[in-house]
């Protein structure tokens, strides 16, 4: 470790001493260079290969333990792994991922599938529209505007375990708070949680992660909101611009990148529902409405029939679907430039 | 950290003398924490010389506990031994050749073979034909419980019950003459269901039905009559069910809020001293069904290239004996799976239950618990009757459990 330290030191002194004689003039250390001139020297000076000891340890152990396992996991998914045994690499195919579109009965594939994009999109698209409106009601120098904006983002700093409980006492027919609420209006009580309808179920799923997360898409907004010069504002106003109108031509619009970004880091977050339904229902078979890839996944891979190889073609897919999600938004950023 | 442990024990192991017996369970409170401990105690009073180490791996019942010990079998690791149901539950281990015939080693000791009673002997050797595990209790699923006073008040006598059908017209009386609720259900998980459609099946279908479903000659009647009892059934759940757990449907029938509550005999576990049984709680073997006594146990399996030989027979000699089953069961509130332990030893109920166990013709393994279905076609009937709450939708869930099995 010393050795280590001692050599850093050196090849740091030696970095500075370069620079120094750089600042006396270009032309002293390009002579330093040519002189040295071949092509292995102008390779072991580089900022790459001299900076290597920073990066190279951190990139080595993501490529390895992130994308290593990623591909790794890609193979395992050509194999027929299940059980306790080991992997075999002789032979692969796709069978895994052809079985995942035959599978029927209400714990399908399919079903999962299509309850989690359902999942991803409206729990997406009902917290960016809430998280709107709450922004600009905050938005405009309420009293006790940091009080709100803290009572808002609370839920968010709640772990999923502590408010699948707490959404389960909510949804309760006995005295919970949802169902007093609807009886005030005549409806119910509402068994949401083993609702008959399947779409009963995921609705009152998504209703419960958009309650936490819609703090976020509040925050995202606020801060794309205070961005916006209050000159547009004032333009608007002159022009005679009525309130909903200002906000419909001239603000929303300028909150793109805020929406965009608020729904990549949302989705990622739908996808993590996974916590929230394991702790609300118990165990790793939820109701069939709320079944996601990753509870399907989780069930077939490490449930008592131990599917491996299945269960990694699920993870792939699940990987993709993330993926599709994050790339379109980092290819955006790049575009812009701010990436 | 399991895994962890386990490599700092298997690279300390050269040097610092024989390895402690590592035992992983899932019993880490309530009445299988004291157990186990019980079992603990009196196992080192006997072989104070065998360093024991064990450790709970909590969480969503036993699923995270399996997921553990088929990482550390994967990784030729295994625990010393570990707490898993035994019957066809065992299957993917003895399909992996990873337990050891212990026919000779341990069961040839204590008498265990003439002494175990056969539902549980049967279930000891897994799918194979020697033993490769220690029951170590046994619990009851085919129970109705039901709080006296409620049942007394709608003038409902349980013991007159004889089918599922009577059940549910019982529950009928119970709705219209009291406000308390019929049958105390949790709809949360699926386990609650499913253990209840399983009973149901043996009490309508009989030992015969039950056994053609779990050996995979399933008769769709039967299974959609089942079915079709349970949603019966279901409209007499407390309104809260889905929301509620197992310990709060319990805590209905203590309260004298519920009259029924279908469970296996660890809820009446949960009773407290001043509910007292006989006076305030009683119980029936689930109507049409006192044929069977339907087991669900927990076993001890003995690892293949196990890392300490034998202490870990030593511990299993031990969980044999009528001392370690005493201990254990008088804690866990099951019975012993030993036919010459004496009853006088257990508390009331149990006494009952055991002489119970010695009156009925048989001794199905459960469903949901494990025993009688492998682990697949298990997974694909929870899920089937997990679909089926709600909806109670008796014709495609009979489809879906019926190919479960097949």
């Amino acid at each position: 470790m010393d050795s280590v330290r001692s050599w850093l030191r050196r090849r740091i002194d030696s970095v500075r001493s370069e620079q120094r004689l750089r600042t006396d003039g270009g032309t002293a250390s390009d002579a330093v260079q040519s002189e040295t001139g071949t092509g292995l020297r102008r390779y072991l000076d580089s900022d790459a290969v001299e900076s290597a000891p920073f990066w190279l340890p951190a990139f080595l152990l993501v490529g390895l333990f992130v994308y290593g396992a990623i591909v790794w996991n890609v193979v395992i998914s050509l194999t027929d792994y299940e059980g306790l045994g080991d992997p075999e690499y002789g032979s692969f195919d796709l069978e895994n991922y052809r079985l995942m579109l035959q599978e029927t009965g209400s714990y399908s594939f399919t079903n999962a599938f299509v309850n989690t994009i359902v999942l991803l999109v409206a729990f997406t698209l009902v917290c960016l529209v809430f998280g709107l409106v709450v922004a600009i009601l905050v938005d405009r120098d309420i009293r006790f505007e940091n009080t709100f904006r803290t009572i808002y983002l609370l839920p968010m700093s709640l772990s999923f375990v502590v408010t699948a409980k707490m959404w389960l006492w909510m949804y309760s027919s006995n005295g919970g708070f949802v169902n007093r609420a609807l009886g005030v209006v005549g409806i119910g009580p509402v068994n949401f949680i083993r609702n008959p309808d399947p779409n009963v179920q995921l609705a009152a799923i998504v209703f419960a992660l958009v309650w936490q997360f819609s703090g976020y898409a509040m925050v995202v907004y606020l801060a794309g909101l205070r961005a916006i010069p209050d000159e547009h504002f004032e333009a608007a106003r002159v022009d005679g611009a009525s309130l909903v109108k200002m906000y419909w031509r001239v603000v929303i619009p300028q909150l793109r990148t805020a929406t965009v970004s608020a729904s990549v880091v949302l989705m990622v977050f739908g996808l993590k529902a996974f916590d929230f339904l394991r702790a609300l229902y118990g165990n790793d078979t939820p109701a069939v409405g709320t079944d996601i890839l990753p509870t399907y996944m989780v069930r077939v891979a490490f449930g008592d029939a131990s599917r491996i190889a299945y269960g990694s073609a699920v993870a792939v897919v699940l990987f993709a679907l993330a993926f599709s999600i994050v790339l379109p938004y980092l290819y955006s950023e790049y575009r812009r430039g701010a990436l | 950290m399991a895994g962890l442990s386990g490599c700092l024990s298997g690279l300390s192991s050269g040097d610092s003398g024989p390895q402690p017996l590592e035992l992983l369970h899932a019993w880490s409170n309530g009445d299988g924490a004291a157990a186990i401990e019980a079992l603990f105690e009196g196992f080192q009073e006997q072989h104070p010389d065998v360093e024991l180490a064990s450790e709970g791996i909590s969480g969503a019942a036993t699923q995270n506990l399996g997921s553990v010990v088929n990482e550390r079998i994967r990784n030729d690791d295994p625990p010393s031994t570990w707490q898993n149901w035994p019957g066809a539950a065992l299957t993917p281990y003895v399909d992996s050749d990873a337990l050891d015939d212990i026919t000779d080693s341990v069961w040839s000791e204590n008498d265990m073979e003439s002494a175990y009673r056969e539902g549980p002997k049967e279930q000891a050797k897994g799918t194979t034909d020697h033993f490769v595990s220690v029951p170590i209790n046994i619990h009851r699923i085919n129970n109705l419980f039901y709080n006296k006073s409620v049942v007394e008040e709608a003038g409902v006598d349980p013991t007159s019950l004889s089918s599922p059908a009577d059940v549910v017209a019982a529950c009928e009386t119970i709705a219209t003459e009291t406000d308390a609720v019929p049958f105390a259900q949790q709809t949360k998980g699926a386990w609650s269901t499913v253990q209840l459609w399983a009973t149901v099946l043996l009490a309508d279908a009989g030992h015969e039905g039950y056994r053609n479903f779990y050996e995979g000659n399933p008769d769709r009647e039967a299974v959609a009559s089942a079915l079709d009892l349970v949603a019966q059934l279901s409209e007499y759940y407390p309104s809260e069910a889905s929301t509620i757990d197992f310990t709060d449907a319990n805590n209905m029938v203590i309260n004298g809020d519920a009259a029924f509550i279908h469970q296996g005999d660890w809820a009446a576990g949960a009773y407290p001293d001043d509910f007292a049984y006989g006076e305030d709680w009683s119980y029936v073997p689930f109507p049409g069904s006192d044929h069977s006594y339907q087991l669900n146990m927990d076993s001890f399996p003995y690892p293949a290239n196990n890392p300490t030989p034998e202490a870990t027979k030593t511990f299993l000699r031990y969980c044999g004996t009528k001392d370690a089953q005493v201990r254990f069961n008088k804690a866990k509130g099951s019975i012993p799976p030993r036919g010459d332990v004496d009853p006088s030893e257990f508390p009331q109920f149990q006494q009952d239950q055991i002489e119970d166990f010695g009156n009925v013709d048989h001794q199905p393994p459960s469903i949901h618990h494990g025993l009688a279905l492998d682990p697949e076609q298990r997974t694909n009937v929870v899920e089937a009757i997990s679909a089926f709450i709600g909806s109670y939708n008796v014709d495609s869930a009979a489809d879906e459990v019926v190919s479960a099995v097949q």
